[in-house]
């Protein structure tokens, strides 16, 4: 349309107009080679390897558009499935429970120390992820130093332990992704404008009554946010399950591991990351339809 | 469909479940034409050695071949003679050989380990080490071989493997004619048990499966472990069994899964110790190792009527190998008897060679000086090893030892696997 426009225009403009046509394209080259380069290409590659069947020998595959894999590793592992939807969502609940009143203290009550409280929340993030659940692992062992003098002391049964249970791993991955939940729901507290609240107030809303139908509609959109930014991630790990977890937790994550680097099924392992991706991009899917494509950008 | 095929490193595979990405490979790769194409066009393809060398392990290139004065060993942990931090039977092969021995313990288990050389065999470049171990019940050693990446060994030199080697490990099934390995040692899986806490006599594999010990049985993570050992219980000779007889082994698995402890790689025997498990699948080596301990005295490893697996961990060259001669040489010594008897006073797996146990009883010169220095540290004659079936095994064990069942083609493992690894990923 441009190019339409610029025909009638005088002749000495036109030796400058290419760079200009060309110019946003450059601006966003670095950005999307990074995307092709880090996104596009891992996930083509994801895809196309669960079509392929591989030589589980020399690891050589070749395209046979091998649908079928993705049914046949759904049905092996379904559990596993469903143990990580199960231990992903208690997690996520878990997180959106405690991160609200944190948030919300920090969004109205923070005063101007409110970047000093964000701080605190991530500063668990200086250490590693695995060295923090190793740490974990530690404390709750058997005979550690939380169980082992609550033993002694005769509060708890010999027999009691928490490690290799359901609820140690939905424990380590709230606590691990606790952050991914709280900022994006104080993204959306912080901007809730306390005219809208003063205004509630001065049409005889209680407090209560205000909360729950200014603020928390104002907060839905980052409250969905939250939940994506916490349960996707939550739902493929690994690290979790295999430091606090015993032999009948196995996630997904961990199926996905075993079938790359143990059994070395590559086109098994692609099959069932790329539901594992479907999962997401549902999920994805579903929060645009209901609030807006928009509303990703700014929470995230 | 497009004919190209491209070479992936395993690291990118890798990179997809652990966000570990080469960004130099992925590069490369996001250099190759559209992307629906590229879909199908991206076959994988692991090319078998590309160094050109079709004559590597034939008569004339072993000719050509000289000894270097060194060789890289790499083995899997405590698996030869130790005596103060040192092994007494690569040095006595260092002082009459002058070959410097790099021995290194790099091998936790078969495919691991086989994923980290895999890279070097495919670009024909050097693995690291001259002679490496793989046991013949994991599908790596099928793999090296049918890649073609094993060196043939040279059978003119092993005048002590073809004077001492015994039945058990000479011309086997898994390699005949003994083309590409020697044996390192041998073990049986089965059974051991705490015969502190369970005082009925044991003597069947359906001893895993009593729902008595439910909570306190340990099976193996190993899907090749696994399988055979329902089938033993099933009374089928895994060797001989169909993909028929192997749904009958998972189901009799899926309804133990509730009972069973854990499904373990080698802490079995820790779980063992500690009594998390007080019967579990068992290696015997380990557990004769274990009872040199009077505090594990009370755990018996058992021959089940139903029969034994028996595994050999197997010495072989990969290629790519830069001292070939030394390899062989070094491989070739542990056929001795004297060699052997002190690597079995310290090891208890079984012996490839039977005269070793002569040597344990009436040990002269160079052996009978080292297996008396070793006497304090191990704490035991060396009677006990010599008398152990576990070691210099009888007919009658002999004749309870079973071959693991050997997959036809892929698709076979592949249902093996699809079968048994979902079992111990609960």
């Amino acid at each position: 349309m441009e190019a339409a426009s610029a025909v009638g225009i005088a002749r000495p403009r036109r030796r400058r107009r290419p760079l200009k046509v060309l110019s946003p394209y450059l601006l966003i080259m670095p950005g999307g080679i990074w995307l092709i380069v880090l996104f596009v290409v891992p996930l083509v590659t994801m895809l196309s390897l669960s079509l392929q069947t591989c030589n589980l020998g020399t690891g050589s595959c070749t395209m046979t558009w091998h649908w079928s894999e993705i049914p046949n590793q759904l049905s092996l592992y379904h559990t596993q499935m469903l143990t990580s939807l199960y231990f992903a969502g208690a997690a996520t609940l878990i997180d959106l429970v405690v991160s609200f009143p944190i948030s919300y203290w920090i969004a109205f009550h923070g005063g101007n120390k409110k970047n000093f409280f964000l701080l605190m929340l991530l500063v668990p993030f200086f250490v590693s992820f695995v060295i923090r659940t190793i740490m974990w692992q530690f404390i709750l062992s058997d005979h550690g130093i939380v169980l082992g003098s609550l033993k002694s002391a005769g509060i708890l049964p010999q027999s009691f332990h928490v490690l290799a249970t359901p609820w140690a791993v939905i424990i380590g991955l709230a606590y691990n992704y606790l952050p991914f939940t709280a900022l994006p729901l104080y993204v959306a507290l912080e901007r809730i404008d306390h005219r809208v609240i003063e205004a509630a107030q001065d049409l005889y809303a209680s407090k209560r009554e205000s909360f729950l139908r200014v603020v928390m509609p104002l907060a839905i959109p980052g409250v969905f946010a939250a939940f994506l930014l916490t349960f996707v991630p939550a739902f493929g790990d690994y690290i979790n399950q295999q430091i606090l977890g015993g032999a009948s937790q196995t996630m997904i994550g961990t199926v996905i591991q075993n079938e790359f680097l143990t059994y070395l099924d590559y086109a098994g392992g692609s099959a069932l990351s790329v539901v594992l991706l479907a999962i997401a991009l549902v999920g994805i899917f579903l929060y645009a339809r209901v609030l807006g494509a928009r509303t990703i950008e700014e929470y995230v | 469909m497009d004919e190209e095929h491209f070479d992936v490193d395993p690291a990118i595979l890798r990179g997809l479940t652990e966000g570990r990405l080469s960004r130099r490979d992925m590069i490369r790769y996001g250099g190759m034409a559209g992307l629906s194409a590229f879909l199908a066009a991206c076959g994988v393809s692991g090319s078998s050695n590309t160094s050109g060398s079709s004559g590597v392990g034939s008569a004339s290139w072993w000719a050509k071949q000289k000894l270097h004065h060194k060789v890289n060993f790499g083995n899997w942990p405590l698996y030869v003679d130790v005596f103060k931090g040192n092994h007494p039977t690569l040095q006595r092969f260092t002082q009459e050989t002058g070959i410097q021995v790099t021995y290194t313990e790099p091998i936790q288990d078969n495919i691991p380990f086989y994923t980290k050389i895999r890279p070097a065999l495919q670009a024909g470049q050097y693995t690291g080490y001259d002679i490496i171990v793989m046991t013949n019940n994991s599908p790596a050693l099928g793999f090296l071989m049918n890649a073609n990446w094993l060196v043939p060994l040279d059978h003119s030199m092993m005048p002590n493997f073809d004077k001492y080697a015994g039945p058990l490990v000479k011309n086997p099934s898994w390699d005949r004619g003994n083309k590409f390995t020697m044996a390192w040692q041998s073990g049986w899986t089965a059974l051991a048990y705490n015969s502190s806490v369970i005082k009925e006599p044991i003597d069947s594999v359906q001893a895993l499966y009593d729902p008595k010990y439910s909570g306190k049985i340990g099976m193996m993570a190993d899907p090749q472990e696994l399988g055979s050992n329902a089938l033993l219980a099933l009374g089928i000779e895994p060797a001989k069994s169909t993909p028929s007889d192997w749904a009958k082994a998972q189901a009799k698995l899926k309804a133990q899964q509730p009972h069973v402890r854990h499904y373990y790689d080698q802490d079995y025997i820790t779980a063992l110790k500690n009594g998390d498990t007080v019967i579990s699948m068992a290696w015997s080596g380990d557990i004769f190792q274990a009872n040199l301990n009077s505090q594990y005295r009370d755990l018996k490893f058992v021959f089940p009527k139903e029969g034994a697996m028996f595994w050999t961990d197997n010495m072989c060259i990969p290629k790519g190998v830069q001292n070939p001669k030394d390899a062989m040489k070094l491989m070739d010594y542990y056929y001795l008897p004297d060699t052997q008897a002190v690597v079995e006073y310290y090891v208890d797996y079984v012996c490839p060679v039977p005269s070793a146990k002569h040597v344990l009883l009436h040990p002269t010169g160079w052996a009978a000086k080292t297996l008396k220095m070793m006497r304090p540290s191990i704490g035991l004659p060396t009677s006990v090893t010599a008398d152990a079936p576990t070691v210099f095994p009888n007919a009658y064990v002999i004749g309870l030892s079973k071959p693991y069942y050997a997959y036809k083609n892929q698709g076979q493992l592949t249902a093996w696997n699809n079968l048994f690894v979902p079992i111990t990923q609960a």
